[in-house]
């Protein structure tokens, strides 16, 4: 998960270093009727000036809706991480916001019911981040996320001084630190996150069918759970109501004792590729909720 | 007389990361083992220093230290030597 290329982080949450504590601090004092529509403006802005985000968000658009988005679609793509942001920092300005698990997700409500570590891969899509954060509040458990620091990170350390030492970082801006930092954490008895939809900073990718084309995505996940032998669980979560977020989650990958490497990874490339296909079903219902402005 | 120490740490490094086109001896002593020419990255780093806390009973407890260690099978073979539980150490 070394970094392979230090200017990367720069191209990710490109707005200023003071923009979120701005955002707060409109939400806190302006009504929702003035709010909402100085987000849209802001939308409008972003989608005008952020050309390299624009056109990863063309090109993603192109390829779920199987048209040329228009202005429009752009505007509700980028819009929908405005929204999704905004949750995250009256979240953790305390506003109440459960999680409730989706069809298909026994294995995760298994897993969180028990004192088991595992291994979370998580996806830019819709709430997840904010469901992250959640599960470990309304479980109780100690989750250490791997995360890219970048410049306003604003969010994440408002969230995770809410749920205080529920929440443990390992920071892979720094390969030589990262490596003890996930030794630590994947040793330990807590759960373990890890992105799994940008390869950016990733040396384990392997290529997966989505949305039609062999794509790249991160599987470091996978040999960590190999190494630690700790179960995975793949979820991602999208909104279901004002307070409410609804989580879908994988079935458990589970490291089997005396399985080869070789045919432990086919099982793996088998469960994450299952998994995708079920993400790229909500995206063809729902494509606004994919938060990567990213080259597919 | 080769060192008994040096043997096992190679052989264990080629069995904790499947180096399949990579025969023990063909390791050399004094090569890097991240980056060098065995073209290992972060994530072999870390399966192998997991196989080496348990193998040896050490702990590594820090990144400068794991940085140290793995410097090359030399290095290993130092740190292990001073580190780890000696009714481990081959004789």
């Amino acid at each position: 998960m070394a970094l392979k290329d230090a200017a990367m982080p720069q191209l990710r949450n490109p707005g200023p270093s003071w923009g979120y504590r701005f955002i707060r601090l409109c939400d806190a004092t302006l009504p929702e009727a003035l709010f909402r529509p100085l987000r849209q403006g802001g939308t409008w802005t972003a989608v005008l000036l952020m050309q390299r985000q624009r056109g990863c968000s063309r090109d993603y658009l192109r390829v779920v809706l199987g048209r040329e988005p228009g202005p429009r679609d752009l505007f509700r793509h980028f819009l929908s991480v405005c929204e999704a942001l905004v949750l995250r920092l009256r979240v953790a300005g305390g506003l109440q916001h459960r999680c409730v698990h989706g069809p298909g997700s026994s294995d995760m409500e298994t897993w969180l019911a028990s004192n088991r570590p595992a291994l979370l891969g998580t996806f830019h899509i819709g709430n997840s981040d904010l469901t992250g954060f959640m599960l470990a509040g309304q479980a109780h458990k100690r989750v250490h996320l791997v995360r890219l620091r970048v410049g306003n990170s604003h969010d994440t350390d408002a969230l995770a001084s809410r749920f205080g030492d529920l929440l443990r970082f390992v920071w892979v801006n720094d390969p030589s630190e990262m490596l003890f930092a996930l030794k630590e954490a994947g040793s330990s008895g807590d759960a373990v996150a890890l992105q799994c939809d940008r390869a950016d900073h990733s040396t384990r990718c392997e290529p997966f069918e989505f949305l039609g084309a062999p794509r790249a995505f991160p599987f470091t996940i996978y040999h960590l759970a190999l190494i630690f032998h700790r179960p995975v669980i793949l979820s991602f979560g999208v909104p279901s109501g004002p307070a409410e977020s609804t989580v879908y989650a994988s079935p458990a990958f589970e490291p089997l004792s005396g399985e080869g490497r070789a045919e432990a990874l086919a099982r793996c490339r088998i469960h994450f590729q299952s998994f995708l296909r079920v993400v790229e079903a909500h995206l063809r219902v729902h494509p606004y909720d994919w938060l990567n402005f990213l080259p597919l | 007389m080769p060192d008994p120490l040096i043997a096992k740490l190679k052989l264990l490094i080629v069995e904790t990361l499947r180096l399949e086109d990579i025969a023990a001896a063909d390791i050399p002593d004094n090569e890097p083992l991240i980056g060098g020419g065995l073209s290992l990255d972060s994530i072999d780093a870390l399966e192998l220093v997991v196989r080496l806390e348990k193998e040896f009973g050490i702990k590594i407890a820090s990144s400068e230290e794991a940085k140290r260690a793995l410097g090359s099978v030399a290095e290993l073979t130092a740190y292990i030597r001073e580190h780890a539980d000696p009714s481990r150490l081959p004789a």
